[in-house]
């Protein structure tokens, strides 16, 4: 396995019943490159997300994170890996509020247990003030800071999202999966997202596979591109190649 | 005021047993899981205590039995309660919602009719002659460790609610696909939440084990499943207040409340006859109303949070403005 592969899907297949929702899906995704996932509605890209993050088991196949074998991990163990998620319909702590939301994410980077938690014994102080300054700076981070006490499901479609990267952020991920970041966001927003993306990419040194509909982001995004119709991987290249790929033109147009 | 503890002393104490009995069932809510198995370490804390002080402890005469090996008991029974609890959380803790509750009913009733039908638990008269440590008619004095007990208790889930073990829990509660995709390990922290209220049940059944005199198999039943349910429904299930202030009041209204009521002097002697014999009836028809009216309970988290903005409107007003510029960017 090469150091430069960061998440190899080996001949993946996802089958619901009868349906075929992922079908022999291979494709291997580079360090600190973004990568895009897209496809017409139905055509098995959140339950590949939801395969690679052990939410759903894959009938078949294999999957690498970083050389280990994740096929059979449950979610908590893939996400202590480094893998981070956010979720196509928003999957925030609702009743909690947004620093509260980041705070949680930070499960994993601490340690206190019960009793350090409840007496107030190291480590657990120094860790609750550590994970909040670093929740409010990744609240900062994505525009969030001044309503950090606000309950997250006031908030807007887009600063939720907002709010889910953050969180995502939160696990110090090596590896971050964002299903389409961008729905519910307006054109300013939109955009505004594409450059955020690069910039955590650089500061986080991140790894991004990302789910879109909204193709000007993702051509202008993604460094590679994989199309995905009824479960198959129909095209796998440099955004410029797939736009031009026949199989693409008749999945997204018809014949 | 020493005529109201003389008549009301052991319903002052039960309140205080009722807070923790109600904390011992919110700690698993806290952690989305609705489980009502409390009654069955209640019951299993006091037969620890029972056994205990009637058969190892013995030699002390009736009234002057020891505070500290009380103390010793609660600890024993918290921690056999903590085995029950890690053995069976595991198996049932998969399953979820009413299932969960079904299955932690179940296990509440295997007990009682395993007790039942123990010689060495006293089969149904139970066992009796617990010794006391106060020469008592009243029980108020019981006081003494209904309270640290309650307070404690109190004070340990509001600390955990603030603390990384609490917002794991809190975190499954809100949403468990979202929680384990932040790295937390959803079955760990159920059991983990159901064993300390465990060890908060078993505690209490300890101590009432003392305060009862007798323990047998009719304690710690799914009526009492029932009522400590409503407990935190009543008092609101979403702050840890809630289940104190819900087990003290439910306990209070047909004990303390309706009755006090019922002896207003000048009272239509019809309506006061009605409140004392039928303050069970009152009583389920305000938990009825109580739970039409506030739905979160009484108790909830928003209540302090209001009160606090309008204490400091300022600060209020200092937030409200960037909120806005940032809404319609």
């Amino acid at each position: 396995m090469s150091e430069a592969i960061v998440l190899e899907v080996r001949h993946i297949t996802r089958r619901f019943g009868g349906l075929y929702a992922v079908d022999n899906v291979s494709f291997a995704v580079q360090r600190g490159e973004i990568f895009g996932l897209i496809g017409p509605n139905g055509a098995g890209k959140t339950t590949l997300f939801n395969v690679i993050t052990g939410m759903t088991p894959p009938t078949h196949g294999e999957l690498f994170y970083e050389g280990i074998n994740i096929t059979n991990k449950r979610p908590h163990e893939i996400a202590m890996l480094g893998v981070a998620r956010t979720f196509q319909n928003i999957r925030l702590f609702g009743t909690l509020t947004a620093l509260e939301n980041v705070m949680i994410a930070r499960h994993i980077h601490t340690k206190s247990g019960v009793l350090e938690g409840v007496l107030g014994l190291p480590p657990a102080p120094q860790e609750e003030r550590a994970v909040r300054q670093r929740a409010m700076e990744l609240l900062e981070l994505v525009g969030l800071a001044e309503a950090a006490e606000m309950q997250a499901r006031n908030f807007s479609y887009g600063d939720q999202r907002r709010l889910e990267i953050a969180r995502a952020l939160a696990l110090e991920p090596k590896l971050l999966l964002l299903d389409e970041p961008a729905a519910g966001m307006n054109q300013n927003e939109k955009s505004a997202l594409s450059a955020f993306i690069r910039s955590i990419r650089e500061q986080f040194n991140l790894t991004i596979v990302l789910i879109e509909h909204y193709v000007p982001l993702v051509m202008g995004l993604c460094d590679r591109i994989a199309v995905l119709n009824f479960g198959q991987l129909i095209a796998l290249g440099a955004p410029e190649a797939v736009q031009n790929d026949p199989a693409v033109i008749e999945a997204y147009l018809g014949e | 005021m020493e005529g109201f503890f003389s008549t009301y002393g052991a319903a002052i104490v039960q309140m205080a047993l009722a807070g923790v009995l109600a904390l011992s069932l919110y700690l698993p809510l806290m952690a989305g899981q609705l489980s009502l198995a409390s009654p069955g370490f209640y019951a299993v804390g006091g037969y620890v205590a029972a056994l205990l002080s009637t058969q190892v402890f013995t030699g002390y005469p009736n009234g002057s039995y020891p505070i500290p090996l009380i103390a010793l008991e609660m600890i024993v029974a918290g921690v056999i309660s903590a085995i029950f609890a890690i053995l069976i959380g595991i198996p049932s803790l998969r399953l979820r919602g009413i299932y969960l509750a079904l299955a932690t009913i179940a296990f509440v009733e295997i007990l009682r009719v395993f007790a039942l039908n123990q010689p060495w638990l006293g089969g149904a008269v139970g066992i009796y002659n617990i010794p006391q440590p106060f020469f008592s008619a009243t029980r108020v004095e019981y006081l003494l460790l209904a309270l640290p007990l309650l307070l404690g208790a109190t004070l340990f889930v509001a600390r955990l609610e603030r603390s990384r073990i609490g917002r794991a829990f809190i975190a499954l509660r809100e949403d468990e696909l979202a929680a384990s995709a932040m790295g937390i390990r959803p079955t760990y922290y159920k059991v983990l939440a159901f064993t300390i209220g465990a060890i908060l049940a078993g505690m209490a059944g300890a101590l009432n084990a003392h305060i009862l005199n007798t323990w047998n198999a009719r304690q710690g039943t799914f009526d009492l499943a029932i009522l400590i349910l409503a407990y935190v429904l009543v008092g609101g299930s979403r702050t840890f207040l809630g289940p104190v202030i819900g087990g003290a009041f439910l306990v209070a209204l047909p004990e303390i409340i309706l009755r006090e009521v019922a002896g207003t002097p000048g009272l239509n002697p019809v309506i006061a006859t009605f409140l004392r014999d039928g303050r069970l009836i009152l009583f389920g028809v305000l938990i009825a109303v109580s739970v039409f009216f506030f739905p979160y309970g009484l108790i909830t988290p928003n209540l302090f949070k209001r009160r606090k903005k309008s204490a400091e409107p300022s600060v209020e007003t200092a937030t409200a403005a960037p909120k806005v510029s940032r809404g319609e960017l």
